[in-house]
């Protein structure tokens, strides 16, 4: 069961899958491998806490069913002796609220049956953040990100303006909008834009980064511009970012 | 004449399947058997009593009569008799006796002459003789008592019309009509009060029918009503235990489906092909979706979403926005923003139906929202066939898909409309399905604004 970590530079990182059907676990850690990332599994609990020893993941994929031991409780007991990242896979619907309510400590949370390239987008999104935090040396694991008096939470993925108001995003809006939070002040490029919100899925329908842009300022510029257009080289989110 | 087809109306509106009403008819019938029986009773009884006291009444004149002319000369005998005569009674003296002896056919002289020798026994000593009236063609209707005196002459008295009628005695029958009117009212107002408990039988089947939820009846009243309410109720909770139990299998299976789906999407993943990868994707996606709306058909609209205000602009921008994507002709006019009081996610997958539907049938959808001070209304508009009027209601309930729709291209099973419908009935709205003026489906939704 314990999967050698390579320690090659050239990895997206190192990630742990806690499942306990066998199946699902090896066709993730397959999936995940063929998209660079290093990956150890475990089927429980106990094997869990012996690969956060052995494989140091950077991130932690979690099944909140696991047998035995309650998901939620042990997310909760890996929080309070690590500051890993955990991706949750749950049922849709009440386990949600429930994750978000008990605070558990989740970054972000996947119903089942999850597209595998939400689930590599999620992967990929949390470690940008938990990194760049990392650096910043703030303590970037709240999950309320603010700004220009808007709040987004990023656990219930749910945005709400000045007034109060929870105001709906699409997937892609939500995603182009976390990227730039995440680089506030900064020029950022289509080519990067694009990379970080693209391929969630297989749809044919990719619209193009102007389009979504222009779909994510209608939602949030009621009040006055927070994306700027800089001709030639791409957008940049003016407003300042403070996360809780 | 108007006055009577109000009251011909008024009539023919009166239901006589009711209990209240068959009992009522039954009681009539009842009571009017009982009073008419009682009055031909009182009747009989009161004409015995009558013939009683006129029968004492003539053996004491008789006697009377007889004593006074026993004691006068014989030359007064005549006047005296004729002095005492009055009324029905007319009496003469004469040598011998007139009346001829009842010849025993005539009951009612024989009957006569036995009562009155038994009221008083001294008329008959020296001789009674009851009978009809000597002659020729006696008057049946007249009879003739002739007694002998003491000394050998007779007293002979006709009595006129003997045969005692009975005074009408209408305020007594009056009265009896009367109290059968108070019972019967009385009477009625009992089968309502027993009968009032069967209502609420049908008021609880209704509400069990419609909310899904056990409504009691209360197990009191007449003993078999509440035996009745007895059963009821445990045929309520076995019925809901029943539905509940069903609801539980498919909301399990439901869910266990998701598992080997998720699976089929990771090995998807490996399949080379992009066109064969992207119509499995395109199925799995099918597959969740029924799996998405068989769940939240069966929770219901009570996700612990709270209410909370939320920009009903921005959830159609993004349902319209996604449709339009996977190239739906779509537009959305209105308002930048219109704000309500409810639940994001529950909201989203109404109008996502809804905009869906007319995509799916419609061809086209042109959502156009307009707000006033009290509410927010958001029209959807296609241009496909329509709904006939007829089809309009059926067409919400769960599983209900229209004939021309049942292809297996156009997917779904029936649940899209009675999700929304459920989820816009939980905000307090409305969803009315109409015409749209290019001949397609209308279907206008208003959620009410939050109190300022």
């Amino acid at each position: 069961m314990l999967q050698q970590l390579g320690t090659t530079q050239a990895t997206e990182g190192r990630v742990l899958v806690v499942d306990d059907d066998g199946e699902i676990l090896s066709l993730v850690a397959k999936f995940l491998r063929a998209n660079g990332f290093v990956v150890a599994t475990a089927r429980n609990g106990a094997e869990m806490k012996a690969q956060m020893q052995a494989a140091q993941p950077d991130l932690v994929v979690l099944d909140i069913m696991l047998p035995g031991t309650n998901g939620l409780d042990l997310c909760r007991s890996l929080r309070a002796e690590s500051q890993v990242p955990v991706v949750m896979l749950t049922a849709k619907g009440d386990e949600i609220d429930r994750i978000v309510g008990l605070e558990v400590g989740a970054d972000d949370y996947l119903p089942k049956p999850f597209n595998p390239r939400e689930l590599l987008a999620r992967i990929k999104a949390v470690l940008r953040r938990s990194r760049s935090a990392d650096s910043a040396g703030a303590p970037g694991s709240g999950r309320l990100i603010e700004f220009d008096g808007w709040h987004l939470d990023t656990l219930k993925r749910e945005l709400t303006d000045p007034t109060g108001v929870v105001v709906d995003l699409s997937s892609g809006e939500y995603d182009l909008l976390v990227t730039f939070l995440e680089a506030p002040q900064r020029v950022l490029s289509r080519d990067y834009l694009l990379d970080a919100t693209k391929n969630r899925t297989l749809d044919v329908y990719d619209r193009s980064i102007d389009v979504q842009v222009s779909r994510l300022r209608r939602k949030i510029e009621a009040q006055g511009e927070l994306i700027k257009t800089i001709r030639g080289a791409g957008y940049l989110f003016a407003a300042s970012v403070r996360r809780k | 004449m108007r006055r009577i087809k109000a009251l011909w109306g008024a009539v023919r509106g009166l239901r006589f399947d009711t209990l209240v009403a068959r009992t009522t008819i039954v009681l009539i019938l009842g009571i009017a058997t009982v009073q008419i029986v009682g009055l031909q009773t009182y009747r009989a009884s009161l004409s015995a009593d009558l013939s009683d006291a006129t029968e004492r009444r003539l053996a004491d004149r008789l006697l009377t009569i007889k004593r006074t002319l026993t004691g006068l000369p014989e030359e007064l005998r005549e006047d005296a008799a004729h002095d005492l005569s009055s009324g029905a009674i007319e009496a003469h003296w004469s040598p011998d006796e007139r009346a001829v002896e009842a010849d025993g056919t005539n009951a009612l002289w024989v009957d006569l002459q036995a009562r009155l020798i038994e009221l008083a026994p001294e008329l008959a000593e020296g001789g009674l003789i009851v009978g009809a009236q000597g002659g020729e063609s006696p008057d049946p209707h007249v009879a003739l008592i002739s007694m002998r005196l003491v000394d050998g002459t007779w007293l002979n008295v006709s009595l006129l019309s003997w045969t005692p009628r009975i005074p009408g005695a209408p305020q007594t029958v009056m009265v009896a009509w009367m109290i059968a009117a108070v019972a019967l009212a009385t009477a009625v107002l009992l089968v309502r009060w027993i009968s009032r408990p069967l209502g609420r039988f049908a008021e609880a089947a209704n509400g069990f029918y419609t909310t899904g939820r056990v409504a009691a009846v209360p197990e009191t009243g007449p003993y078999e009503v509440a035996v009745l309410a007895r059963a009821f109720n445990d045929l309520q909770d076995r019925l809901a235990r029943s539905i509940e139990d069903r609801t539980q299998a498919l909301a399990a299976v439901s869910h266990d489906l998701k598992t080997p789906i998720t699976r089929l999407r990771l090995r998807a993943e490996e399949i080379d092909s992009d066109p064969l990868a992207r119509s499995i994707a395109h199925d799995l996606d099918e597959m969740e979706r029924m799996i998405d709306q068989t769940l939240s058909y069966l929770h219901g609209d009570r996700s612990d979403e709270p209410m909370r205000p939320v920009d009903l602009v921005a959830i159609l921008e993004t349902v319209t926005d996604d449709l339009s994507d996977q190239g739906g002709v779509v537009t959305l006019q209105g308002p930048r923003a219109a704000v309500i009081s409810g639940r994001r996610l529950g909201l989203k997958r109404a109008f996502a139906n809804l905009v869906g539907n007319a995509v799916k049938y419609g061809g086209t959808a042109r959502v156009s929202v307009a707000e006033n001070a009290a509410q927010v209304t958001v029209t959807i508009d296609d241009d496909g066939e329509g709904i006939a009027p007829a089809d309009r209601e059926r067409v919400r309930l769960p599983f209900v898909r229209l004939e021309s729709s049942r292809n297996s291209t156009t997917g779904g099973f029936g649940l899209g409309l009675t999700i929304a419908g459920a989820v816009i009935d939980g905000h307090g709205g409305t969803l009315d399905l109409d015409s749209a003026p290019s001949g397609g489906l209308r279907v206008s939704v208003t959620l009410p604004k939050p109190a300022a």
